[in-house]
C-alpha cells in the first residue's frame, strides 16, 4: 500500500489499506489528513466563539456552551491540528529526506496515528456524553477539582489528552530514532536537511514534555476520582502547582508546534532564493537553543501568580532569552534571500507571508516576557492576539507553505497558482483583521475567556473587526480547499523535481513508491541534488 | 507620579519603539529583497553559505538590547511592587479582597464591606491583601497599571495608586467558570475627605426599615446575604448593608436602579446565566417591598 494509492484509488485505499498500513507516507498523509478534519471543527468552534463577541451583550452563545466552545477550540487546534500535521509533515518528509526507505518502527508508526486520533475522538465523545470539558485548555485547577467541575467533562479531557499524548511520544521516539539512526551514507548530522534537524529537535522536546502533562493529568484524575488532594487547597493541595506542571509542558509544546515550521521555511527560502540556507550551523544550533531555553520559561506564564521579584526575574532573563535564536534564524532567512534569484511561487509567497506575520508574534511575545508588561497584559485579549500570531500567523503559515512545496510530490500534481494566491491574500488579510485589533482590546482592558463584555468601553469595533476577520481567514481557507479539490482532478503534472529543490526527496518519483528509493543514495554535502545538478561547483563537504 | 500604571507606560513606551524598528527593518528587507532579487529564471545566483561575523553581530546586538531592556524592567519592578510608595508619603491603606464565584468582595478595616465597588483615597499608596474563596481569580484595574492573582490558600499582595480622582473599570482576569466575564468592579477614587467620609458611612450599620426586610427573613436570603444590624447571614454572596449606594448590580451586570434590582431579584438567570443566586419566587407586592427596602439601604 502506497500513497500512490491514497491519492488515486481512495476507495481501495479505505477498504482495506487505511487500517493496516505502516507505510510512513500512508501515515503521513493519514495524519494530515486527521489534522485538517479536526481543523474544519475547531475553524467551526472560532467562527461561533467570534459571532458570540462579534457585538457586546450578545446572547447566541450561553456561557456553557461558549466556555466548551473555547476550551475545545484551543485543545483541537494544538492537540488535533498543529501536532498532527506537523507530525504528518515529518513523518512523509524525514524518511525521504535522509533517503530511508521508511522509518525504524513502522508499526509503531501505525500504533502512533491511531492512538493520536483515538485520544482526539475520545476528547469530542465528552459532546455526547453530557458535557465538554470547560475550564480552558490550560485547565487550571481548582476549577477542575470535583468540587468544582461536576460534570464529566474533565475525565474525558484526562483520558483524550492522555492517549494522545501517548500516540505523540511514540511518534516522537520513531522520529528521533529514525533521523539518529537511518541516515543514508555520507549524510552525517551536519548534512541533515534543516526540516530534519528541527523535527529531531522538536521530538527531543516532545519526549521531556509530554511525560510530565501525562503525569499531572493522572494526578488531576487521582484528585477527581480517587479522592486525592494534590491540586485543592481545601484539602491541604496547592493549586498553583497544576500550573507549574501544566506550563512545563506547555510552553516546551509551543515550540514543538513551531520548531518543525521553522524547519519548513529553512526548506522553502533557499530553493525558492536560489541559494544554500544562509548560517546553516547557526540556523540549527538556534534550533538547539531553543529547545534548552524551552525548559526554562515556563513560569512567565505566572508571573501574576506572585512567585517572588526574584523568581519572575529569572524566568523573565530566560524567557527574553529566546527572542536571540529566534532572531538569529530570521536574519538568515533574510540574509539567504539576500542577493538571491527570487521565484515567487505559492511555497515563497507563503514563506514571505509566514516571516512577516511571525515577526509581529515573536516581537510581542518579548514583551510578555517582561514582568511589568506582562502583569497589564497577561489573561488580556492582547495574549490572545500574540498566540494567534505565533500559531497562526506562525505554525499555519508554515503549514500552508509547506503544503503548496509538498503537495506535488506527494500527489504528483501542482496546486493552482492563481487560487493559491486568493488563499494567501485572504488568509493574510484575514489573519491581520482576526488578530491584530485583539492587542488593542488587551490594551483596552479586556480580559480573556468572556462569555461577554460590556457597551461603552471602547471593545465594540475591535470585536466586529476581529469577527469580519475570521470569516476572511474562512473564505481563505474554502479557497485552498478548492485548490486541492480541482488539483487533484486535473492539476499540472509536476514531475520529480518541480522546483529545482535541493533535498533528497526530490530525487524520487512523484508520488513516490513504497520503498521510496531504486537504491539507497549516498551524499557528500548539505544539498545533494544540487551537487548531481551541478557536478562542476559542487557545496563545500 | 499620576498613577500606579505610569511606569508601565514609560516601560511600554521604551519596548514598543524598540519592537516597532525591528519589525519595520524586518519587513522593509523582507519586502526590499523580494523586488530586489525576483528573478523567475532559474539561472543560479553567487552560492553564499554564511558570514560568521554577521551571525555573532546578530547574535550579539539583540543580547545587548535585550540586556538594556531587563534592566529597565527591574527598575520598574521595584517602583510599582511590594513596598512601592509611588512617591506618596501617606502610609497605604489597606483593603482586604476576597473572590468569588463571581464577585468581588472587599473590606475594610473599620469593618466595612463592599462588594464589586472598590473605593479609595487618591493620593494614597492603596494595599490590597487578596485572597479566595473558590478557585483563582484575578484583580484587574487597567486604567491603576498591574494585576494579581487571587489564589485559594495563598496571600497575595497588590498596591494600586493614583494621584487623581475618578472612576475605573476593573475585571476578573483570570478564568474561573461560567460567569467570568461578569465580575466586573468600579473603583472609585477620591479625596481624602470624601473617602474617609464614605468609610465611616459604610462601616454604620443599616438602620431602613420597612416589610422588605421581613421578606427577605422569611425567605432563603440570609442563606447567602447579610446586611449589618438586620439580617444575620453567611456571606456567600455580597453583603447588602448598603448596597442602595453602589453603582452596579451582580458583577456589572446591570446598572444599580429600582427597575434593575427588581428585574434582577425577580430572575437572576436571565441576567447572569450561571450565577449561584436561584431564583425566589415573590408575589409583586412582595418583589416591590423588597426593593424598596434594598434601595433604601444607602
Amino acid at each position: 500500500m502506497s500513497t500512490f494509492a491514497l491519492v488515486h484509488r481512495p476507495a481501495a485505499f479505505a477498504t482495506a489499506g487505511v487500517l493496516r498500513t505502516v507505510d510512513h507516507k500512508d501515515i503521513g498523509v493519514m495524519y494530515v489528513l486527521m489534522g485538517v478534519g479536526f481543523l474544519i471543527v475547531g475553524g467551526i468552534e472560532a467562527l461561533l466563539l467570534r459571532v458570540q463577541l462579534a457585538t457586546p451583550n450578545e446572547r447566541v452563545l450561553d456561557p456553557s456552551t461558549y466556555d466548551q466552545l473555547f476550551t475545545m477550540h484551543g485543545l483541537t487546534m494544538i492537540f488535533l491540528v498543529a501536532v498532527p500535521i506537523l507530525v504528518g509533515f515529518a513523518n512523509y518528509v524525514v524518511p525521504l529526506q535522509i533517503g530511508a526507505r521508511d522509518v525504524a518502527f513502522p508499526r509503531l508508526n501505525a500504533l502512533s496515528f491511531w492512538l493520536s486520533l483515538f485520544g482526539g475522538v475520545l476528547l469530542y465523545l465528552s459532546f455526547v456524553a453530557g458535557g465538554a470539558p470547560d475550564a480552558g485548555w490550560f485547565a487550571y485547577a481548582p476549577l477542575t477539582e470535583p468540587s468544582h467541575a461536576v460534570g464529566s467533562g474533565m475525565d474525558w479531557y484526562i483520558f483524550g489528552l492522555a492517549v494522545n499524548g501517548a500516540g505523540t511520544i511514540i511518534g516522537a521516539i520513531n522520529l528521533a530514532v529514525t533521523i539518529l539512526l537511518m541516515r543514508c551514507p555520507g549524510m552525517v548530522m551536519g548534512r541533515a536537511p534543516m526540516f530534519t534537524w528541527m523535527v529531531l529537535i522538536t521530538s527531543v522536546l516532545i519526549l521531556g514534555a509530554y511525560p510530565i502533562l501525562t503525569s499531572a493529568l493522572v494526578m488531576l484524575l487521582v484528585d477527581r476520582e480517587l479522592g486525592g488532594r494534590f491540586f485543592d487547597p481545601a484539602g491541604g493541595g496547592n493549586a498553583t502547582l497544576w500550573q507549574h506542571l501544566f506550563w512545563s509542558f506547555g510552553h516546551p509544546e509551543v515550540y514543538v508546534v513551531i520548531l518543525p515550521a521553522f524547519g519548513m521555511i529553512s526548506e522553502i527560502v533557499p530553493v525558492f532564493s536560489g541559494k544554500p540556507l544562509f548560517g546553516y550551523r547557526f540556523v540549527a544550533g538556534s534550533g538547539i537553543a531553543i529547545g534548552f531555553l524551552a525548559f526554562g520559561v515556563w513560569a512567565h506564564h505566572m508571573f501574576a501568580v506572585g512567585l517572588g521579584d526574584a523568581e519572575n526575574a529569572f524566568f523573565s532573563a530566560t524567557s527574553m532569552l529566546i527572542a536571540v535564536p529566534t532572531g538569529v534564524k530570521i536574519f538568515n532567512w533574510l540574509a539567504t534571500m539576500w542577493r538571491g534569484r527570487i521565484r515567487l511561487e505559492m511555497p515563497m509567497v507563503f514563506a514571505l507571508g509566514f516571516i512577516a506575520s511571525f515577526v509581529v508574534g515573536g516581537l510581542t511575545g518579548v514583551s510578555l516576557g517582561v514582568v511589568p508588561l506582562d502583569l497589564y497584559t497577561t489573561d488580556s485579549y492582547y495574549v490572545v492576539g500574540h498566540l494567534h500570531y505565533v500559531l497562526f500567523g506562525g505554525t499555519f503559515m508554515a503549514v500552508f507553505a509547506g503544503l503548496y512545496y509538498w503537495f506535488p510530490k506527494v500527489t504528483g500534481r501542482f496546486l493552482g497558482h492563481r487560487l493559491g494566491l486568493a488563499h494567501f491574500w485572504l488568509t493574510l488579510v484575514g489573519l491581520t483583521l482576526a488578530f491584530l485589533p485583539l492587542h488593542l482590546l488587551g490594551i483596552e482592558g479586556m480580559p480573556r475567556r468572556v462569555w461577554t463584555y460590556p457597551a461603552g468601553l471602547g471593545w465594540e469595533w475591535p470585536n466586529l473587526i476581529a469577527t469580519v476577520g475570521s470569516f476572511v481567514i474562512a473564505a481563505g481557507t474554502i479557497a485552498l480547499a478548492l485548490n486541492v479539490w480541482r488539483s487533484l482532478r486535473t492539476g499540472d503534472r509536476a514531475g520529480d523535481d518541480p522546483w529545482d529543490a535541493y533535498t533528497l526527496e526530490w530525487s524520487t518519483p512523484s508520488p513516490p513508491p513504497a520503498y521510496n528509493f531504486d537504491a539507497i543514495p549516498t551524499v557528500r554535502g548539505k544539498r545533494p541534488l544540487w551537487d548531481r545538478k551541478h557536478p562542476d561547483r559542487t557545496d563545500p563537504s | 507620579m499620576s498613577s500606579s500604571l505610569d511606569p508601565i507606560v514609560r516601560l511600554s513606551l521604551v519596548v514598543g519603539i524598540i519592537a516597532a524598528l525591528i519589525l519595520a527593518g524586518v519587513l522593509i528587507a523582507l519586502v526590499v529583497f523580494t523586488v530586489r532579487y525576483r528573478d523567475p529564471s532559474r539561472a543560479q545566483p553567487p552560492q553564499i553559505h554564511g558570514h560568521r561575523s554577521l551571525e555573532i553581530a546578530w547574535t550579539a546586538a539583540p543580547l545587548a538590547l535585550l540586556a538594556v531592556i531587563f534592566v529597565l524592567s527591574l527598575v520598574t519592578l521595584g517602583q510599582i511592587g511590594q513596598g512601592a510608595t509611588f512617591g506618596s508619603l501617606e502610609p497605604p491603606v489597606t483593603v482586604s479582597v476576597i473572590g468569588h464565584q463571581w464577585w468581588f468582595e472587599f473590606r475594610y478595616a473599620n469593618g466595612a464591606v463592599s462588594a464589586n465597588e472598590l473605593h479609595i483615597p487618591a493620593g494614597v499608596p492603596v494595599e490590597l491583601d487578596l485572597a479566595s474563596f473558590d478557585v483563582i481569580h484575578d484583580l484587574w484595574v487597567p486604567e491603576l497599571g498591574a494585576k494579581s492573582d487571587v489564589i485559594p490558600g495563598q496571600r497575595n499582595v497588590m498596591r494600586l495608586f493614583t494621584a487623581r480622582a475618578g472612576t475605573f473599570a476593573g475585571a476578573c482576569a483570570e478564568f474561573c467558570g461560567l460567569e467570568h466575564a461578569w465580575m466586573r468592579v468600579v473603583v472609585i477614587a477620591e479625596p481624602r475627605a470624601d473617602f474617609d467620609r464614605w468609610l465611616a458611612a459604610q462601616a454604620a450599620p443599616a438602620t431602613a426599615t420597612g416589610r422588605g426586610l421581613e421578606i427577605l427573613r422569611s425567605n432563603a436570603c440570609a442563606s447567602c446575604h447579610v446586611v449589618q444590624g438586620q439580617l444575620a447571614g453567611t456571606s456567600i454572596g455580597p453583603d447588602l448593608t448598603h448596597v442602595g449606594s453602589r453603582r452596579t448590580l451582580a458583577g456589572g451586570v446591570l446598572a444599580n436602579a429600582a427597575d434593575a434590582m427588581r428585574a434582577w431579584i425577580a430572575d437572576p438567570q436571565r441576567y447572569k446565566p450561571g450565577a449561584l443566586m436561584p431564583r425566589v419566587p415573590l408575589s409583586d407586592g412582595d418583589l416591590d417591598a423588597v426593593v424598596a427596602y434594598l434601595e433604601s439601604l444607602k
